[in-house]
């Protein structure tokens, strides 16, 4: 402390004063260095991305030969238009049938699943509102039956891994006549052929995807449903308001942020899944970017760009509509849920038909999984079909050495397979990394960002933060790839970490910064005025009182670790973690593991979910639903 | 115990100006009242003497130590101010029980010289110098006693703040304030959220509280009522700008301004619109209620020609006043209200040097058979100790107060007078007070 005199003092020392009192504050400087931390791990490999678009690539040199060479000697610089141009301007002709038909690579590459994958991402954003907001009035405002059961078990298709209900869609409907391979369940035990378009394309990958992301909507919706005021609905009812006028002018409006976020959230994470249209067969830009990967290496950077500008887009779709007058997030009041909805005798079948459909979605792959890895040959239900209890195996399994027959390749069965167990041991460790990093440093920004409202700064950290959240998966695992590959960390758990980091701090600091927001700030600064230190602050009554949000802060990250494939794939070798070990069983045709692997999986998540969910009462579905 | 003093402190945010260029002296064991509207920047005045809020500019000390200073560069954190703050919803630590909740910033104090006393008084002597050190698991287990005690909550002790009623987690969050030995008590209108009886009887206990431990209190409120009946001095804001420093009653019988008579009192003052002029005697005539001729006699010498010269120098002076950004919230003239009957045709004319407002206490109207004013009664609202009435006046309204339960009809026939020393004079043009004096109707 100074004195009264010692007010004369020279400009220099003024600002050393103000800028040691601004770094004193914990949530100043942590900011600072999180602005400055984040800045890298999130722009550095996003400028990678754009420099590799015009980097030239040993695999160009090798198509285009001397051209590239002399132009690179021309010129003496190691950057090039090539991949532009040539994406633009080339074509290639390839036969079909008789005739010979000469196509841009443009067109292939690039506009087809463009188009697809903004298709998909629309159709599968209709359908997961459609789905999950009914799902969400009907849970929230309705006397619907089983509200309990349904609430939990319509979330699992979110918690399972993306490629569960393609993988079971192919199950069911694939058929030797029309999709080649093996014959679905649909065939074995029905003996029904499904058409093409329903086995593969865009229709599929948009059902899965919509019903993969249903839950987003209904835990969205639901939560605005659910803290919404009922006197808001009853003013209207006592003016004689007509019910479907009530609903599209006072509920709808109100639930119109929440839509939006789904959207927006829906519309990214769908843009960016690489496996379900990868199983479902169709085109689009991320399943096209891990296509031509190899030898088009520029050119598949165009295309992860392209994504990374999608990305962009949403988030400041995001900025503009989260920022202005007409958001009612915070539309909570006393009154208690009143207003519930009589649905009459359709109460019942409405119910059933939601348990039937969460059945099919939620219980019926872990049956479908749990069955394959019993079936002697991939697709070979005949201890169904043809009741012969003897046409079931436990090789895969049970077997303890190495044997090349019975379809085995030499592999172990999956209890006994070191290579599996090491795969899970890699995804336990990187999710377990991977949700403390992000845990972490997701709380401190919720933390000092709810702190420094007003602070144009921690609003900057805040949306670098948050910008890998809007990014396409595989945009994000592309620059980790350039980047680590670059960095010399390729198909190090290090990458993985630092990439699943960077994607999931926003799961963190999203939950945290809500629970802070509505912690009031004088809890804190009651223990400031009583000169308690930042930590014990922190230890003793922040985290304490925030305890199940932050726990569902590391909780989060830590679940969609153990089922990333996405992210991961592009950045290490097949057998470091489990999922993608899947694809390596899949390419082998060995479906039998990857089903049984998919079980183990699908399982432990369940089991983690729910422990988590009894220990602390933190879970995903948060509370929604489920009070009658 | 402690001495608060601010010079020129603003703070704005942008273009608004929450506290405009705040002088103040708060005097050593003082109880002040920061009293004002909601939003007038009352409580950002607390919590930048607090150190929970930094002002743009002006400098603040607490004793000899220059706690703030914005030429500097220094500011010294809440933490380090050794202040009590107590909160309006309480902040209490819901994860602890009560005992937790007032022995956890005592666990954090590490002093050297540290004693306590057998009655469980810390005391500081530095120094007496000897090694830096915490209060011992006993020592705290006597301050919590000591201070629990004070307000009463010893039952509780094993509690968590959610099993506590609003009064009773008042009580701890003012033992835990108390129980470090703060030099200053802030307190952010810390009874707005109890019931209204139980608030009287925690207005006399704090009364007591700032006799037995000799701090400094400093309280935001903006229940005029509040401030009148604690503080020492009261400190009107209004808007960001300081109206009035002075002690209760003086606030009461002259206030500086319409704003400031308006604001305290109740029920509210009566505002009279007058026209007229200065005499040569000094006694102002005037004509008042459309009908009524009168005489104001000042209590003191006042040339109205000398008054308006030296308050123009002053608005002049306080326009001038350089500010880095324009004022957004602007500061205007107050528009007293005047009770009519109907605003009917009432229309808005900007008020000249011949124009008058007086403020009449509803207690120095009076009631009698021989009053000049005729009136018929309005409203009458008897509480039994007293009867607050409203009488109609041509197109005014006058509220007085009777003493005891006298029965008024509505619409019964009355007649009134003006009494006491106590009228106010303010002038139409800039709202301020020209003198205290008589008023009598011919």
């Amino acid at each position: 402390m100074t004195t009264a005199s010692a007010n004369r003092i020279s400009g220099f020392h003024r600002t050393w004063n103000r800028f040691k009192t601004y770094i004193s504050k914990p949530q100043n400087a942590i900011l600072l260095m999180l602005g400055i931390l984040l800045t890298i791990t999130t722009i550095f490999p996003m400028y990678t991305i754009v420099r590799d678009t015009v980097r030239i690539h040993p695999g160009s040199i090798d198509t285009q030969g001397k051209a590239l060479e002399s132009q690179v000697d021309a010129l003496g610089t190691t950057l090039t238009t090539y991949n532009w141009s040539n994406l633009f301007t080339e074509t290639i002709t390839t036969r079909v049938g008789r005739e010979r038909v000469t196509r841009s690579v443009a067109s292939i590459y690039l506009w087809t699943p463009l188009l697809n994958s903004v298709l998909i991402s629309i159709f599968a954003c209709f359908g997961a509102i459609l789905y999950g907001g009914v799902f969400a009035y009907l849970v929230t405002r309705t006397n619907l039956k089983y509200k309990k059961y349904l609430s939990s078990i319509f979330i699992f298709p979110y918690i399972m891994p993306q490629w569960t209900l393609a993988v079971m869609w192919q199950n069911l409907f694939n058929s030797n006549a029309v999709t080649g391979g093996n014959d679905g369940l649909f065939v074995a035990l029905f003996n029904v052929y499904m058409p093409r378009w329903w086995c593969e394309g865009i229709f599929p990958v948009s059902v899965v995807l919509a019903i993969h992301y249903a839950p987003f909507a209904y835990i969205l919706i639901g939560g605005i449903f659910r803290n919404m005021d009922a006197n808001l609905e009853e003013a209207a009812t006592i003016l004689n308001t007509p019910r479907w006028k009530t609903f599209f002018r006072v509920t709808l409006p109100l639930v119109k942020p929440a839509i939006l976020s789904t959207v927006l959230l829906v519309f990214s994470s769908a843009m960016g899944s690489y496996p379900i249209p990868h199983y479902l067969k169709l085109s689009t830009l991320s399943t096209q970017y891990v296509g031509m990967s190899t030898n088009r290496a520029g050119q598949a950077s165009i295309l992860a760009v392209i994504m990374m500008l999608f990305g962009f887009l949403i988030l400041i779709v995001n900025q503009k509509t989260t920022s202005g007058r007409k958001n009612f997030t915070t539309v909570t009041g006393k009154s208690g849920q009143s207003s519930v909805v009589n649905l009459g005798p359709a109460k019942y079948a409405i119910s059933i038909l939601f348990v039937l459909l969460t059945l099919f979605t939620g219980i019926l792959p872990i049956i479908l999984f749990a069955v394959e890895t019993f079936l002697p040959n991939p697709g070979d239900y005949s201890f169904i079909t043809h009741g012969i209890a003897g046409h079931t195996t436990t090789k895969w399994w049970l077997t303890s050495e190495n044997v090349t027959e019975n379809g085995m390749y030499g592999q172990k069965g999956i209890l006994y397979n070191a290579d599996i167990w090491n795969a899970f041991a890699g995804t336990f460790f990187v999710a377990i990394c991977c949700a403390l990093a992000a845990g972490i440093i997701g709380t401190l920004i919720g933390y000092c960002v709810s702190k420094n409202r007003r602070s144009k700064w921690a609003a900057y950290v805040n949306n670098m933060a948050f910008l890998p959240y809007l990014m396409p998966s595989l945009a994000v695992g592309v620059a980790f790839f350039i980047f680590g590959s670059g960095a010399g960390i390729y198909n190090t758990f290090l990458l993985l970490i630092l990439a699943g980091t960077v994607k999931y701090i926003p799961f963190a600091s999203r939950s945290a910064l809500n629970s802070m927001m509505q912690l009031s700030g004088e809890i804190e600064e009651a223990a400031i005025i009583q000169n308690i230190p930042w930590w014990k602050r922190m230890t003793r009554i922040i985290i304490p009182i925030q305890k199940t949000s932050i726990i569902s802060g590391f909780l989060l990250p830590f679940m969609t670790c153990l089922r990333e494939l996405t992210l991961f794939m592009l950045l290490c070798g097949q057998g470091k973690i489990i999922t993608t070990m899947l694809g390596y069983f899949d390419e082998m045709g060995l479906y039998a593991f990857s089903s049984g692997i998919n079980l183990i999986l699908i399982i432990l998540i369940l089991l983690f979910n729910t422990l988590v969910n009894k220990l602390t009462g933190a879970s995903i579905d948060s509370g929604i639903g489920g009070d009658s | 115990m402690a001495r608060i003093e601010l010079n020129h402190v603003t703070k704005r945010w942008g273009g608004f100006y929450a506290v405009d260029d705040l002088d103040l002296l708060i005097e050593d064991n003082a109880f002040v009242t920061l009293l004002g509207p909601s939003g007038c920047g009352k409580t950002t005045t607390l919590r930048m003497i607090a150190g929970l809020e930094t002002p743009t500019t002006g400098r603040i000390t607490i004793d000899d130590t220059v706690v703030f200073d914005s030429d500097a560069g220094i500011n010294v954190p809440a933490n380090k101010r050794r202040v009590g703050f107590l909160f309006q919803n309480y902040a209490l630590w819901p994860n602890m029980t009560v005992y937790q909740n007032i022995a956890f910033g005592l666990s954090n104090i590490k002093e050297a010289g540290l004693s306590v006393s057998k009655e469980g008084e810390i005391v500081r002597n530095p120094s007496a110098g000897g090694a830096e050190r915490k209060l011992t698991k006993e020592e705290i287990d006597r301050i919590v006693a000591r201070v629990s005690a004070i307000v009463k909550i010893q039952p509780f002790m094993d509690r968590y703040p959610g099993e506590l009623s609003g009064g009773q987690q008042q009580r701890v969050a003012i033992a835990r304030t108390l129980a470090p030995g703060p030099r200053v008590l802030f307190m952010d209108e810390p009874l707005s959220n109890l019931d209204a009886k139980l608030r009287l009887e925690m207005r006399s206990e704090l009364q007591r509280l700032h006799l037995s431990t000799g701090s400094t209190f400093v309280y935001v409120t903006h229940d005029q009522m509040e401030a009148m009946t604690l503080a020492t001095r009261i400190c009107l804001i209004s808007n960001g700008v300081l109206q009035q420093y002075d002690e209760p009653l003086t606030v009461y019988n002259r206030p500086n301004n319409t704003f400031v008579a308006d604001f305290v009192g109740n029920p509210a003052i009566n505002f009279i619109n007058a026209k007229g002029a200065q005499q040569a005697d000094g006694s102002f005539s005037l004509k008042l209620l459309d009908q009524y001729d009168a005489t104001f006699v000042p209590g003191e010498e006042v040339r109205v020609d000398d008054w308006f010269a030296k308050a123009n120098a002053e608005i002049a002076a306080f326009a001038a006043k350089e500010r880095p950004t324009e004022k957004t919230n602007k500061d205007e003239p107050f528009k007293y209200p005047v009770a009519r009957v109907s605003d009917e045709g009432v229309r808005d004319e900007t008020p000249g040097r011949e124009d008058w407002v007086l403020g009449v206490r509803p207690e120095f109207v009076r009631i009698s058979e021989d009053g000049p004013v005729e009136g018929e009664i309005f409203s009458a609202m008897p509480t039994g100790m007293e009867t607050t009435v409203r009488i109609r006046v041509g197109n005014y309204l006058l509220t007085g107060v009777v003493f005891g339960g006298v029965l008024y009809k509505i619409g019964q026939k009355v007649r009134l007078s003006f009494e006491g020393a106590g009228t106010t004079l303010f002038s139409r043009e800039n709202g301020r007070l020209i003198a205290c004096g008589t008023l009598k109707i011919k």
